[in-house]
């Protein structure tokens, strides 16, 4: 197990690196001008050249690389070109509010899902499956600003039961600060049903075919044993592995909702620092998703693993 | 001889020469009881003593024309509780809140909050003083002296002198700070040239005469907050230090701030106990805040974005007359736009009625191709407004020798309404068989490229379409984009008649004067067409209808000082 894991670390290192200089090297390509975007379409070029000056986004590209990453690996991760702030105080409740809205829509999606794939597998080819996977998928396809914008209407405005925004006053208790989230949260919860409950579905079928399955079974095992012990823990498998790939796109990804909710969080951070052209700040909130990706990516390699040890022995040979 | 007559012959013994004039006009007819209000407060004269005036020497009528459609007056005042929380929608400052950087209607709702400025430019374009008590020009307008509130303290305790004015303005004329203010005072206020012989007194020493300069140091110029002398701009968000009647309780970057009233204050202390920002990247959020009750006040929204609010009942719309505009370009240096006669045929092409009622939902004033603005009171509206003429731009077309019309490009950005705008010069121009090709090359940064000569597509179309703001008065329209050697010049319009008669009205101190300038400039344009603006469209707010004496401004300036709920 442990070397196992030190392969995986290695790995999320070097991706690490490599995710560093694309992350980098992608925000200074964007089109545009640091100090003009700051400065205004109307500022005097030598203004312009001055602040980019000040900036030192006037240096080549290798020399800002070169200063962001030992910056980076001395813990500092720059200044806001646009706030003059420094980038954690930016980042640091962004994520924080982030990783909440994630956490809560987690917790209401990923049951629900794994008992509507499961059911649906169960009762495969029948009505009650029928509506679980037409149901989700075309719940799924529907661009997640008009589910949002449907349930703002209904349940923010019409039945007035939900707040329309996502931030809860300050000091809020944590209840207040869920019925706050509820309506982001269940916009996600309608997005991510259809595709994590058809996963495991496919997973749920796999396991109920295969032949340990039928051998458990034939050794008269009692359905629900069955289930639990041997299907469950072989059709969560390829679950484990779609909820770990959702983990980027929920809290780095979520513009769309963050915007319609008006949520501060890391998309609409890492939106806006790339329209505002302000490269530390972008660098780092991209920066840090990739590690949030990555490390939810390790605590799924290791899920899988120990559900799976045929996976940890091969990676250890 | 009555009482009344002896108080205002008195006054007249202490005003001005130029103030002296001001009321001759009024009293002889000349000018409205606006008008006269706007011109008074301008050159100095405070708002009780102009009112007094007004009504003892009679003169025109009462000229008010602001507000219109579901709107309210913008400054109508109503009996409110006192106390309470105001929360204000406003859309995020794209910078962080420092006087010399702030770029955007966020940020200057922002610096507006705690920052005082020498005055405050009202919704009629008046000039309300603030931390200025009174100010005048000498004989030619080149040196305006400012008499500067005593007994004015900071929100961190330090009292308010004219050397806090002076550096505040030396700070934004530099040009190392690049301050987003030498947008209006470029070329008006040099380094050096501001002076506080002691501390109740400030003297602008101009690089020319300009009769409009009190309103470049008001609040029209939303950068020009007076911040105390020995504190850096750069770190003015940390404290949002100020004078005003509001002081900053806290602020998280990119989620809002909270203020709460200033018991030191000067002035009136503000009603409310309070108000509240919340930053919205985009409108339609802010929109459905407001629905949702969960903001009282949305600082601005557009009539594409806010539809839901204009048929409201719960949504009281603030709508307030403005210079912000489009300005559609044709190179007078290139074909095929050298001849008038081709510009002037675009021009007569297009539906101006249909773009304010389409684009606009009426909320907007038809443009005559001219930066004067009916809002201005210095517009001359006797000059006749350009029409929809299909024949007649037929028969310019043909004069000038394109009878079977000819293809141009348009280029644009993509923001606001600029795209629909951009098909609708296609579509009226295809009328007169013209063919429009239209481009859109993305987003305003690629549009303005570097804002010079030679690197951007802005000044170096052959055709295209610009937005600007508003502005309390046209001067920086007319120095930067109708002069030979305006920097914002895309149509690349040289004409030394344009140069003199503009460089007239930027010196002229009385409003006769301006209105003579002007009315020769509009006309001039109009034969000239370097550029055509159809329409100058309005600047909205909303509140709750329980929300009386919110108070906007055009420039994205907003005084909740006197707001309060009725119920």
């Amino acid at each position: 197990m442990g070397r196992f894991l030190l392969t995986r670390l290695g790995l999320a290192a070097i991706t690490l690196f490599l995710l560093s200089v694309f992350v980098f090297l992608g925000a200074n390509l964007l089109p545009g001008n640091v100090a003009r975007r700051k400065l205004g379409n109307l500022a005097d070029q030598s203004a312009v050249d001055q602040l980019n000056h000040q900036l030192g986004t006037d240096k080549p590209i290798l020399v800002q690389y070169w200063n962001w990453i030992t910056g980076l690996l001395h813990g500092d991760l720059g200044t806001s070109l646009s706030y003059q702030l420094p980038v954690s105080q930016l980042i640091g409740p962004a994520l924080t509010n982030s990783v909440k809205l994630a956490a809560f829509a987690f917790v209401m999606v990923v049951p629900l899902a794994i008992v509507g794939g499961v059911v649906a597998a169960l009762k495969r080819d029948r009505l009650t499956d029928r509506i679980i996977t037409v149901g989700g998928l075309s719940l799924a396809v529907v661009p997640e600003f008009v589910t949002g914008i449907m349930l703002i209407l209904v349940f923010g405005l019409w039945l007035g039961l939900f707040p329309v925004s996502a931030n809860a006053p300050d000091g809020s208790d944590i209840l207040t600060q869920l019925k706050y989230l509820f309506l982001p949260a269940l916009t996600l919860v309608i997005v991510l049903f259809g595709y994590i409950s058809r996963i495991t579905r496919a997973g749920t079928i796999e396991a109920l075919d295969a032949d340990y399955t039928r051998t458990a079974m034939l050794k008269g095992l009692p359905r629900r044993t069955v289930v639990r012990r041997h299907v469950l823990r072989n059709s969560l498998l390829p679950t484990i592995a779609v909820i770990a790939t959702q983990t980027g796109y929920l809290i780095g990804g979520l513009v769309v909702i963050e915007t319609l909710f008006n949520y501060p969080g890391m998309g609409r951070l890492i939106f806006t620092a790339a329209n505002d052209k302000d490269f530390p700040l972008l660098a780092a909130s991209v920066l840090i998703v990739g590690i949030v990706f990555l490390v939810a990516t390790l605590l799924a390699d290791i899920a899988y693993s120990l559900l799976n040890p045929r996976i940890r022995y091969a990676a250890a040979e | 001889m009555d009482d009344t007559q002896r108080r205002v012959d008195a006054i007249r013994k202490d005003r001005s020469e130029l103030e002296n004039h001001i009321i001759d006009e009024y009293s002889a007819g000349k000018i409205t009881r606006r008008e006269f209000v706007r011109r008074g407060t301008v050159v100095g004269m405070s708002i009780p003593l102009v009112s007094f005036l007004a009504a003892a020497c009679g003169g025109g009528g009462s000229g008010e024309t602001t507000g219109g459609g579901t709107s309210t007056s913008p400054t109508a005042t109503s009996a409110v509780q006192s106390g309470g929380n105001i929360r204000v929608a406003l859309i995020q400052p794209s910078t962080e809140p420092n006087p010399l950087i702030v770029k955007d209607e966020g940020g200057a709702g922002l610096l507006g909050s705690t920052g005082e400025f020498l005055s405050f430019s009202n919704a009629k374009l008046e000039l309300e003083p603030r931390l200025a008590e009174s100010w005048s020009p000498n004989a030619d307008g080149t040196e305006w002296t400012f008499k500067i509130r005593q007994g004015v303290t900071f929100h961190s305790g330090a009292t308010l002198t004219a050397n806090d004015v002076k550096t505040t303005f030396e700070s934004l004329v530099d040009p190392k700070n690049a301050s987003n203010a030498l947008s209006a005072l470029g070329g008006v206020l040099s380094p050096g040239n501001t002076e506080a012989p002691d501390d109740a007194t400030v003297v602008f020493h101009l690089d020319a005469a300009n009769g409009n300069f009190p309103t470049l140091v008001s609040s029209a110029n939303y950068n020009a907050i007076i911040i105390p002398a020995d504190l850096d701009p750069a770190d003015w968000g940390k404290t949002f230090d100020g004078t005003g009647p509001f002081r900053m309780e806290s602020f998280t970057p990119k989620v809002g701030a909270k203020f709460v009233r200033y018991d030191g204050y000067w002035g009136e202390k503000a009603n409310p106990d309070g108000f509240e920002l919340k930053f919205y990247d985009e409108e339609g959020p802010m929109i459905v805040a407001f629905q949702g009750d969960e903001v009282d006040f949305v600082e601005h929204f557009s009539v594409s974005g806010g539809q839901a609010l204009l048929s409201d009942p719960n949504a009281q719309v603030i709508a307030v007359k403005a210079s912000t505009h489009r300005q559609i370009h044709m190179r007078t240096d290139k074909d095929p736009f050298t001849d008038k006669r081709v510009r002037q045929a675009v021009a007569l092409s297009l539906d101006r009625n249909a773009m304010v009622d389409g684009l606009w939902d009426g909320k907007a004033d038809l443009g005559n191709d001219s930066p004067f603005a009916p809002a201005y009171p210095s517009t001359d509206t006797s000059v006749p407004q350009r029409q929809q003429n299909i024949d007649q731009a037929k028969q310019l077309l043909s004069d000038a020798g394109m009878a079977d019309g000819f293809t141009v490009e348009l280029q644009t950005w993509n923001g606001f309404e600029i795209p629909d705008l951009a098909q609708l010069v296609k579509q009226y121009a295809s009328e007169i068989g013209v063919t429009v090709n239209v481009k859109i090359v993305g987003d305003d940064t690629a549009y303005y490229g570097d804002a010079v000569f030679g690197k951007s597509i802005w000044l170096d179309s052959v055709m295209g379409i610009t937005d600007y703001g508003h502005r309390p008065v046209p001067n920086v329209f007319l120095s930067s984009v109708y002069t030979s050697k305006g920097t914002w010049n895309a149509a690349h319009f040289k004409n030394s008649q344009a140069d003199d008669l503009i460089a007239q009205y930027i010196a002229a101190l009385d409003l006769d004067s301006q209105r003579a300038a002007a009315k020769q400039i509009e006309e001039l344009l109009l034969d000239e067409t370097p550029v055509s603006i159809p329409y100058f469209y309005n600047f909205l707010s909303a509140a709750k209808p329980t929300l009386k004496n919110a108070v906007s401004a055009a420039t994205g300036q907003f005084d909740l000082s006197k707001a309060g709920y009725t119920s």
